[in-house]
Formats: C-alpha cells, structure tokens, sequence
C-alpha cells in the first residue's frame, strides 16, 4: 500500500518537471513556474487517479483538464495574469504527443510503402485518440470561462 | 462628457493599440485575451469602443470616437514567432496600469518599446527540457539507459532547436532539423542495444516538439467564437506536427531502423 502511494507522488514529481520545463520554453514569468508545477503534478495526477477508476483515457483528461481550469481561474485573478500561462504548461503531461507522431508516421508510410490494412488501422486508432484527447483537454480548459461568458446583447 | 478627440490624436491611439494586439498575436495569446485588452486599453485612452476582426496573419481594427461619429480603421501583417508568455503578460499589465492611473498614449508607445522578453539562461532551459523529456520516458515506463538516452537526445536538440532560433530560420525549419537530431541520438541507442525500451527513448526524446500551444489555443479560440482563427492554428500546429515527422522519418531512414 504504501509503495502505491510512493509511486503515485513519484510520478506526480515526474509529472512536475515537464511542466516547469515547457513553461521556461514558453518563456512563462519566473514566479509562475512554481504554480506550472503544481498544475503539473495536479492534473496528472488526478488523471491517473480516473484512469485508475477504469474511466476512459479521453474522458479522464477531460475532467483533469476542467480541473486545473479552474484552480487557473482562481490563480489567475489572484495574481492578474492570462490564464494560458498556467494552463497550457500544467495540460503539458496530458497531451497525445506519441498518439500524434505515431499517426503522422502511418500516414507517411502509407505514402512511401503502399497502404495495407495495418497501417490505416495504426492510423485511424492514433488520430483519433489525438484529436479526441485534444478536444477534452481544449474543452476542459474553456469551460470556466465559457460559463462565464453570455450573450450580453438584446435580441431584436 | 469626455474631450473631443482630433483625427491624428484618434489615430496615434489607434496605432498604439494596434502595436499591443499584433504583439499579442505574434507571441501566442488567444483570441479572446486579444480582444478584450484592445477593448479595455481603447476605452482606457479616451476613445469610445474598439471592434477587431482577427484572421491568423493579421489584424483589423477600427476605433470610434466623438460619440461614434469618427472612425479610424487599421490593419496590420502579423509574423507568427515562437510563444513567448513573458511578452502577453507584460502586455496585459500595461493595459491594465493605464486603466488604473489614467496613462496617456505616450506611456503605452514607451512602455512597449521597453517590454523585454524575459530569457531564461540557456543552458538551464536546455538542462530542463532533456530533463523534462526524460520525465515523459519515465511517466511511459522506459529503463534507466533509455531514460538517459531521452535526457542526452533531447538536451542536444534543444540547443541546436535554440542555435536555430537565434538565426531566425522559420519554425517548421526548426522544428524539422530538431526531430532529425533528437531521433538520431535515440535511435544509436537502438543500433547498438543500448536499452531494452529503445522506442519509448524515440517517442519521448521529440516530444519537446509537440506543438502544444497552438493545439490548444485552437481548441480555445473555436469554441470561444473565433473559428477561422481556430482553423489557422489548427493548421499551423498540424503543420509543425508533420514538419517534426518528416525529421523522423529522415532520420530512421539514415540509421535504417523502423517506427517503434
């Protein structure tokens, strides 16, 4: 038992690192990278935790995502500072790069060594896994803040 | 009643505003944050609304003052550069000191020409990001070798990913020339048995290229409202995307491996 815990804050230190990482890629303020890496740690985390529930890959991002959305939101107003800044570098862990490449790669071998029903498999399996955990994790992100938003016109 | 506005003291505003939404653009805010701090620093400095139309590569705006009876309409070409977050968040503090102390125009051209990115030192971020795409090879269940090959793949490719962007050479370059290096340190580790997980060491050794950014922000923008700038960055991540498999596959071809 508490071997599964130590692993689990293992990986949430793992998790941690990529995120602080990619925020000094992207050039994030210098006090923002603490928060990058709890937001890090944060959603991978609680994505393992969902995934551990038996809950889909997709949908556990999904609600990783809507998590560290709006933990953001109350970071953001507390320190006046754009959302993207901690979000984008915390969903890093999440995002279906190896899915991505993978399916890229299919379809240029399909180009160059001929089509064949393992490659269109390997192909659509991967795209749609990328486009579909991009889709949580974009949707998780906007939704704080879609809630917020409203038609504020009067209709005619 | 607020001051009436003369049509140059109109379009002084209007350039400086403008200069804040390209410099938001160029560095990789989304849309919305774009669209409400040109709104906010507009009302800021005197004029009545600001209205902007953003397609990927440029920007229109128009600002009406005078009680809406003057215009002045503005367009700009927007280059896109690599996401640097320091420059969105200097931007939006200035929006949002002129708000609180009532700044004329000459502090916002003045502010702006004084924004400096905020680099980090270089050899650090390179420490960091080979030790961050060592992370991911762990996180994926790699063995020590290969969680050394990542680190020592991926450090390599973010200095030349760095020497690259120094010379200024367009991002797919960049992005191409990296995977081809990255994929080229972890793939000897394949060659010469190295380790008994050589393709997690492949995967994970480019993910510093995956364009998580404009992915993101696409996803953002189109479900905000502003679908053709979603499209653009959708492109252009997809565009990185295949830039960065081309290396590979360049690559795998070289050392004669194949996939993973």
């Amino acid at each position: 038992m508490t071997s599964i815990i130590l692993n689990f804050f293992i990986d949430a230190i793992f998790a941690a690192i990529p995120a602080v990482g990619f925020g000094m890629v992207f050039n994030v303020p210098k006090h923002t990278l603490i928060y990058c890496a709890f937001g890090g740690a944060i959603t991978y985390s609680s994505r393992t935790l969902l995934l551990d529930m038996d809950i889909q890959i997709e949908l556990a991002t999904f609600l990783a995502s809507v998590l560290i959305g709006f933990i953001a939101l109350y970071w953001s107003r507390k320190y006046v500072i754009p959302r993207p800044v901690y979000t984008i570098a915390s969903i890093i862990p999440l995002l279906p790069g190896t899915y991505a490449f993978t399916a890229m790669i299919g379809l240029i071998d399909m180009n160059s060594h001929g089509v064949t029903p393992e490659l269109i498999a390997i192909f659509v399996e991967n795209a749609l896994k990328t486009i579909t955990i991009l889709g949580g994790i974009g949707f998780g992100l906007a939704l704080p803040t879609l809630y917020f938003i409203r038609y504020n016109r009067p209709i005619f | 009643m607020l001051k009436e506005l003369t049509y140059e003291e109109q379009t002084r505003i209007t350039r400086a505003i403008i200069k804040a939404a390209v410099l938001m653009l160029e560095f990789g805010a989304e849309s919305k944050l774009i669209e409400t701090t040109t709104q906010r620093l507009g009302v800021a400095l005197g004029v009545d609304s600001v209205e902007i139309s953003l397609i990927p590569s440029a920007i229109v705006l128009s600002t009406l003052s005078n009680n809406q009876s003057q215009s002045v309409t503005t367009t700009r070409r927007a280059h896109h550069k690599p996401i640097n977050m320091s420059i969105v968040c200097d931007v939006q503090k200035m929006c949002h000191e002129v708000e609180k102390h009532k700044h004329n125009v000459e502090f916002v051209f003045k502010t702006m020409k004084e924004i400096q990115p905020n680099y980090y030192n270089r050899w650090l971020v390179v420490f960091m990001v080979g030790l961050s795409c060592a992370s991911f090879a762990y996180l994926y269940g790699a063995d020590w070798q290969a969680f050394f090959t990542t680190f020592v793949a991926s450090s390599v490719a973010m200095f030349v990913r760095q020497e690259l962007a120094k010379r200024k050479f367009v991002m797919i370059i960049t992005f191409g020339i990296t995977a081809f290096v990255a994929t080229i340190i972890a793939g000897l580790s394949q060659v010469f048995n190295l380790s008994s997980t050589p393709s997690i060491a492949l995967s994970a050794s480019v993910i510093l290229l995956a364009p998580g950014f404009p992915f993101v922000n696409s996803v953002l923008d189109a479900v905000k409202g502003y679908l053709s700038m979603g499209w653009g960055r959708w492109m252009q991540a997809v565009l990185l995307t295949l830039a960065t498999s081309i290396g590979m596959i360049l690559a795998m071809a070289l050392l004669n491996i194949k996939g993973w």
